[in-house]
């Protein structure tokens, strides 16, 4: 589905991606963890197109889609969140669903009701929680057509309650066929419903294996705890 | 004439013409370093400047020294007012850059309307004695004053970056610029030194008011039109950076100076626009590099 | 007599309110801080004196005003709209001296300083004048409201929001904030045309800031986003201004103690009352 070959990418000196390379398989939850630094949202940042890699190819389904514009990534079939939202405050929800995809009211009370978000069309994004406006981010990127969806940190400043709602919502999306790559520190959501983990230590691929491999990894646990 | 012989005398120009831009650019941009915010309004201070210098020295005969020591008091006490009364209550409720930018655009523009009000719209023109005593060498002729007005704005440079970079006061600004929230933690309180920060700035500004309305004439706009080459100065030298503001102020001079060899002289204005836009399209950063302001 | 001066008046503000809701859909609904507004108004005026000193029938001298002044925007706005927030407003402020500098120099096309004498009036009776200009706003606000409400008025307003959400749900923002730009600026074009054949003279100090600030204050007063609050912004201001005429006593001071009120509104307002009457967002 989404391959990364020999991406790096540097700020100012400053390696934050180094030759990192990985595939994500369709029909999978894949998640990128790794200490802070290692360089996960700029992966993120340079498969949505926000950020240009120095170096390096990206592919969807087989076409390179390095370099391009983010919308064009976008349009290609890659939807995503980002750590702190970003709705657009002063709109609606409807309106802000509107942006992700023309469709009618039906239909966007279905896709708020999947992600446990029960707020009229009619409100404000800045009127909501801090959690609500994420479920309303995470509505708005599962509204938008697409092939990935990534997700980055899906379970910051959410309550315990809509962080175990958020797991049956990302069984579901796998079951309907929908490919997710997701970046997240709380390590039992990780290894509860990932196939696929990604470690990622300054820049480059540590490790890439079932969770279960993952945990016992001893590679990972230094990364992670020091030496 | 043929150029060669002309050019030491169109550097001259520039360089008179520099000074007064770095002047009034450094005064900008060191508010816009520390307080982080576009600050127009030091046109308002510099045509206030001139204004106040006026009144004591032409209209109530007052010394010159005592008249300039008086206008750079008034000066600082015009910037305090518009930060006691404009920014600090913008800053308090947390506004954005686009609310303080245009209230200093709007102050700079009430400034023109106030000086129209309370001196009338025409023209005033200053003259210390011995002001226009003219030295020629050659080709060149330069006055006395112009002389004086290089000198000074040297002077000042030079006070400034010492204030800067080898007093606490100077510490405590870098750090503020640098970082607020940890500025903070180590004990330092902003509006103490956004207060230093505008009366460093309404000192230079009054200074170049009367510099410039000894060297030009006194008219009500003359703040906008010298502060909007100060902030040119600034983005082609670097925005955020006070050498930086220096350095552009002295390069617009020059160029628009020589550029009218080539163009009527009206047209100074779009050169120096045209190169700041060059600038922001091909090396927003300026000419001493200053990294941008991330927005992200 | 009194007719007369409400007559006038009232074209003023109808002027008035298309220019500062053409304004609101950069400023307001799209966040593009254009503070070079006014000098498509100017654009808009010169282009339509000219042209029907020259013969040209108002009609197509009105149209065409709007299209020039908007391809001049759409130029301007598809090289600054990618420069960042605060480079973008630089560089639009700059465009005002540019276009004193320029409406000053070309002599053979503007007469600098000296200005535009004699423009035909569209209609010659002023009442007969002012039911034109209104019917033009209605047109114009009618196609404000629809724009707002519309998918791309949607558009704009997420890119204010937030520009790289917007991106990554495929929008193009560069495409969307330079068609802002150009739709804003051809009704300020139009205003322009409008304001120029009413008083019937122009000179370079159309471009001059004092003029912008009076459109901005109104801007802000009525509230960013709202067409509504521009409206309303115009015509509450207009009515303060004018009833200052009879607080001032000296006829010189009635130019500046105005000017100055109306900046004493706009900076209390950013203060204490960042969305106006009836704004959508803070300024």
């Amino acid at each position: 589905m989404l391959s990364l070959k020999n991406v790096s990418k540097s700020f100012g000196g400053v390696k934050a991606v180094e030759r990192c390379s990985f595939e994500v398989e369709e029909c999978t939850i894949t998640s990128l963890i790794g200490p802070n630094g290692a360089g996960k949202t700029t992966v993120f940042n340079i498969t949505s197109g926000l950020t240009k890699p120095d170096s390096g190819t990206i592919k969807l389904l087989g076409k390179n889609i390095t370099g391009m514009p983010a919308y064009k990534i976008a349009q290609s079939g890659i939807s995503r969140t980002f750590q702190i939202t970003k709705v657009f405050k002063n709109l609606t929800i409807r309106d802000n669903l509107l942006i992700a995809k023309r469709t009618n009211d039906t239909e966007m009370n279905r896709v708020l009701e999947s992600v446990y978000l029960n707020k009229p069309l009619d409100t404000i994004a800045s009127e909501l929680s801090y959690g609500q406006q994420r479920l309303l981010e995470l509505a708005r990127a599962l509204s938008m057509p697409h092939n990935l969806l990534l997700l980055d940190e899906p379970t910051a400043g959410v309550n315990p309650q809509i962080r175990q709602e958020l797991k049956s919502i990302l069984r579901n999306l796998r079951k309907e066929g929908k490919t997710i790559l997701l970046i997240e520190h709380d390590m039992d959501f990780v290894m509860d419903i990932s196939n696929t983990v990604i470690v990622l230590n300054e820049g480059r691929v540590l490790k890439t294996g079932k969770p279960k491999e993952i945990v016992k990894d001893k590679k990972v646990l230094e990364a992670y705890l020091g030496k | 004439m043929p150029l060669q012989s002309i050019l030491p005398q169109l550097f001259i120009n520039g360089l008179i013409a520099g000074s007064v831009y770095a002047l009034a650019a450094c005064g900008f941009a060191l508010v816009y370093y520390v307080v982080k915010f576009q600050y127009f309004s030091q046109g308002a201070i510099l045509t206030i400047g001139a204004y106040i210098f006026f009144l004591f020295l032409n209209l109530m005969g007052l010394n010159y020294i005592l008249a300039a020591i008086l206008s750079i008091i008034i000066s600082i006490l015009a910037a305090l007012t518009t930060n006691w009364l404009v920014y600090r209550p913008l800053r308090k409720r947390k506004a954005g850059g686009v609310p303080l930018l245009v209230a200093s655009i709007v102050i700079l523009i009430f400034s023109s309307s106030l000086m129209q009000a309370l001196f009338g719209s025409s023209t005033k023109t200053l003259l210390l004695s011995n002001q226009n005593k003219v030295f020629t060498f050659g080709f060149l002729t330069i006055t006395l004053f112009q002389i004086a007005i290089i000198i000074l704005a040297f002077i000042l440079f030079f006070l400034l970056f010492y204030i800067l970079m080898r007093t606490r006061l100077g510490k405590a600004m870098r750090a503020l610029a640098d970082n607020k929230d940890v500025a903070q933690i180590v004990g330092i309180n902003p509006e103490k030194i956004y207060n230093y920060t505008f009366i460093i700035s309404a000192v230079l500004g009054g200074i170049s008011g009367i510099l410039i309305g000894l060297e030009q004439n006194l008219y009500p706009r003359m703040g906008v039109l010298i502060i909007i080459k100060g902030f040119i100065s600034s983005v082609i030298g670097g925005l955020g950076s006070v050498p930086g503001a220096i350095v552009g102020g002295l390069f617009i001079g020059l160029v628009e100076n020589i550029g009218i060899w080539f163009l009527p002289s009206s047209y100074k204005d779009v050169i120096s626009f045209s190169i700041m836009l060059l600038f922001l399209l091909f090396r927003p950063q300026g000419i001493l590099g200053v990294r941008m302001r991330d927005d992200n | 007599m009194i007719t007369d001066f409400f007559i006038s008046f009232s074209t003023y503000v109808i002027i008035y309110i298309i220019i500062v809701s053409s304004f609101n859909i950069s400023f307001g609904f799209t966040g593009l801080v254009n503070l070079g507004h006014m000098v498509f108004f100017g654009i808009g005026a010169y282009t339509s004196a000219i042209l029907t000193l020259h013969g040209m029938p108002w009609y197509f001298a009105l149209i065409l005003a709007g299209l020039f002044t908007s391809l001049i925007g759409a130029a301007i706005a598809a090289i600054t709209v990618r420069l960042k927030g605060d480079y973008f407003q630089i560089v639009t402020l700059g465009l005002v001296f540019i276009a004193i500098a320029i409406s000053r120099n070309w002599i053979s096309l503007t007469r600098g300083a000296l200005g535009l004498p004699g423009i035909p009036p569209i209609i010659k009776d002023n009442f007969n004048y002012m039911l034109f200009t209104f019917l033009v706003c209605v047109i114009c606000l009618a196609f404000f409201y629809w724009l707002t409400k519309s998918e791309t008025g949607k558009i704009f307003q997420a890119i204010r929001d937030d520009e790289t959400a917007a991106s990554i749900l495929g929008k193009n923002t560069y495409f969307y904030k330079v068609l802002s730009i150009t739709i804003s600026t051809f009704f300020a074009g139009i205003a322009g045309s409008l304001f120029v054949h009413f008083i019937k003279f122009v000179d370079p100090s159309i471009f001059d800031l004092d003029f912008f600030v009076i459109i901005l204050t109104m801007l802000v007063a009525g509230g960013l986003a709202s067409i509504t609050g521009s409206i309303i912004g115009v015509v509450s201001l207009a009515i303060t201004s004018e009833a200052l005429r009879f607080v001032v006593v000296n006829p010189e001071l009635i130019g500046p103690v105005r000017h100055m009120s109306l900046m004493l509104i706009l900076i209390l307002i950013l203060i204490y009352r960042p969305r106006g009457i009836l704004g959508k967002v803070n300024v």
